[in-house]
């Protein structure tokens, strides 16, 4: 009879967890958005009936209405790592009214010498002041669960559900020890990711300073450094001199494409491209002057700087026409086209002196 | 310029059959539009019979990129002639542009 009410005041009040849900969910996207946080999972779920009879039945005489259940409306949010948990919960805690004496951080809750599961839940309402309906005013006093956990947390809480970890009576003393064993890599492993991103982070800082501060002989040449320094737009006076040939318009592309190009032209720091900069950048427009003029081609790709420093270079260095299809090949693959292309730019370049 | 356009499974084959510049890159123009618009954005230009581009075909080419690159898709231009080509690879656009 008691129960029977209970699933009464449920079914009554579905549209409006319903919102409840939607309400949540769209905040946070937002909030997330707001706060540059990209998480693996955003999702809510309202209790079925089927679920909620199946609670009333075994913990049915701890409630007295619907009210004192506040896991109906149920949010998750599963981010990559797991110490931005603690950020998510602190938006959390500014966006939502969160009921304190309910809230559980599981993280806490095990013995120094345990491993598990682990996650953070949130009792919460949403405030007025956040939403508001005038015809819906329980909107702001129903309660919801909102879980914060990592991916590998997330991992863990799944494989233990399915093993049915939970119930260790049921599983012999050997099985536990393995399943705690591996749930201490879990942990560890959340760990690492984190310290590794943040070492990543610190690096890719540090580089942008080192770019920035122009000791380029000292940048190591990777991906990262060579980003930071294509952002200083090394070659943007090479660019506008190309551009006058036929007042042309600059089409700002990626240079990104040619990183592999200079690690095979042998390029071991940014240095090593400054110097191709300053010494081939006049033979790079005289080449560009040569392509270019009387065509009425009004339109460049910014690449082309980079394109044409480097031919000039592999030329300077007397790697020839070989030496022009494997930086070909390197950009486009391997194909026919590429022999005759450096073929013909060898000629032109033979024609303006540049070897 | 002639530009027909083929639906075959969830991509489009363009054949383009002439040249494209000033005179006419309006109508290019207008030909390509329905290539700018619909749910398989996936396109192959085939430019066998393409005899010559102007900077005009070029920009035309970088949007219909564009929109394709918007709805997720693929764009490649394929069987371009020697001289089209140096066209594309003097004002690198042949680093912008797949062409096979």
């Amino acid at each position: 009879m008691h129960c029977e009410m209970i699933l009464d005041q449920y079914r009554e009040r579905i549209p409006l967890f319903e919102r409840i849900k939607d309400v949540v969910i769209n905040t946070l996207k937002q909030k997330l958005s707001e706060n540059n946080l990209f998480v693996n999972g955003l999702e809510g779920r309202i209790k079925t009936e089927a679920s909620l009879t199946g609670k009333l039945e075994l913990k049915g005489y701890k409630y007295r209405t619907i009210d004192d259940i506040t896991d109906i409306v149920g949010v998750r949010i599963i981010t990559y790592f797991c110490d931005e948990v603690d950020i998510i919960s602190a938006i959390v805690e500014k966006t939502f009214e969160i009921d304190w004496e309910n809230s559980v951080d599981k993280r806490k809750m095990l013995e120094i010498d345990r491993f598990g599961y682990m996650s953070l839940h949130y009792i919460c309402r949403i405030p007025a002041s956040l939403y508001n309906d005038p015809e819906m005013p329980m909107l702001n006093q129903v309660r919801f669960e909102l879980q914060m956990r990592s991916i590998l947390q997330h991992v863990w809480a799944n494989m233990q559900h399915d093993i049915g970890y939970k119930s260790t009576v049921e599983i012999p003393v050997e099985h536990q020890r393995s399943l705690n064993r591996l749930a201490g890599i879990l942990e560890l492993a959340d760990e690492q990711f984190s310290i590794i991103r943040k070492e990543i982070n610190d690096y890719r800082r540090n580089v942008q300073s080192m770019v920035a501060s122009g000791n380029f002989d000292e940048v190591p040449l990777n991906g990262d450094t060579f980003r930071s320094y294509c952002n200083l737009k090394p070659f943007k006076h090479l660019a506008y001199k190309i551009t006058t040939i036929n007042q042309a318009e600059m089409y700002e592309d990626s240079l990104m494409p040619y990183y592999n190009v200079l690690v095979h032209m042998g390029m071991k720091t940014i240095g090593d491209i400054e110097r191709m900069r300053i010494e081939s950048s006049d033979s790079a427009y005289q080449l560009a002057l040569l392509q270019l003029a009387g065509t009425g081609l009004d339109i460049v790709a910014y690449s082309v700087t980079l394109q044409n420093l480097c031919i000039v270079h592999i030329l300077k260095m007397g790697f020839g026409e070989a030496g022009l299809t494997r930086m070909f090949a390197s950009l486009y693959g391997e194909n026919d086209y590429n022999a005759q292309r450096a073929s013909r730019i060898f000629k032109q370049a033979q024609k303006i002196n540049i070897i | 310029m002639e530009v027909t356009i083929n639906k075959q499974d969830n991509k489009t084959l363009v054949s383009l059959n002439g040249r494209i510049d000033t005179s006419n890159v309006e109508k290019f123009q207008h030909d390509i539009e329905p290539l700018m618009q619909g749910d398989n954005p996936d396109i192959v230009l085939d430019c066998s019979n393409l005899t010559y581009t102007s900077s005009q075909g070029l920009r035309m080419f970088l949007m219909l990129q564009k929109s394709v690159l918007a709805r997720s898709g693929k764009m490649v231009m394929t069987n371009m002639r020697p001289q089209v080509k140096e066209v594309f690879d003097i004002t690198g656009f042949s680093n912008i542009i797949t062409i096979l």
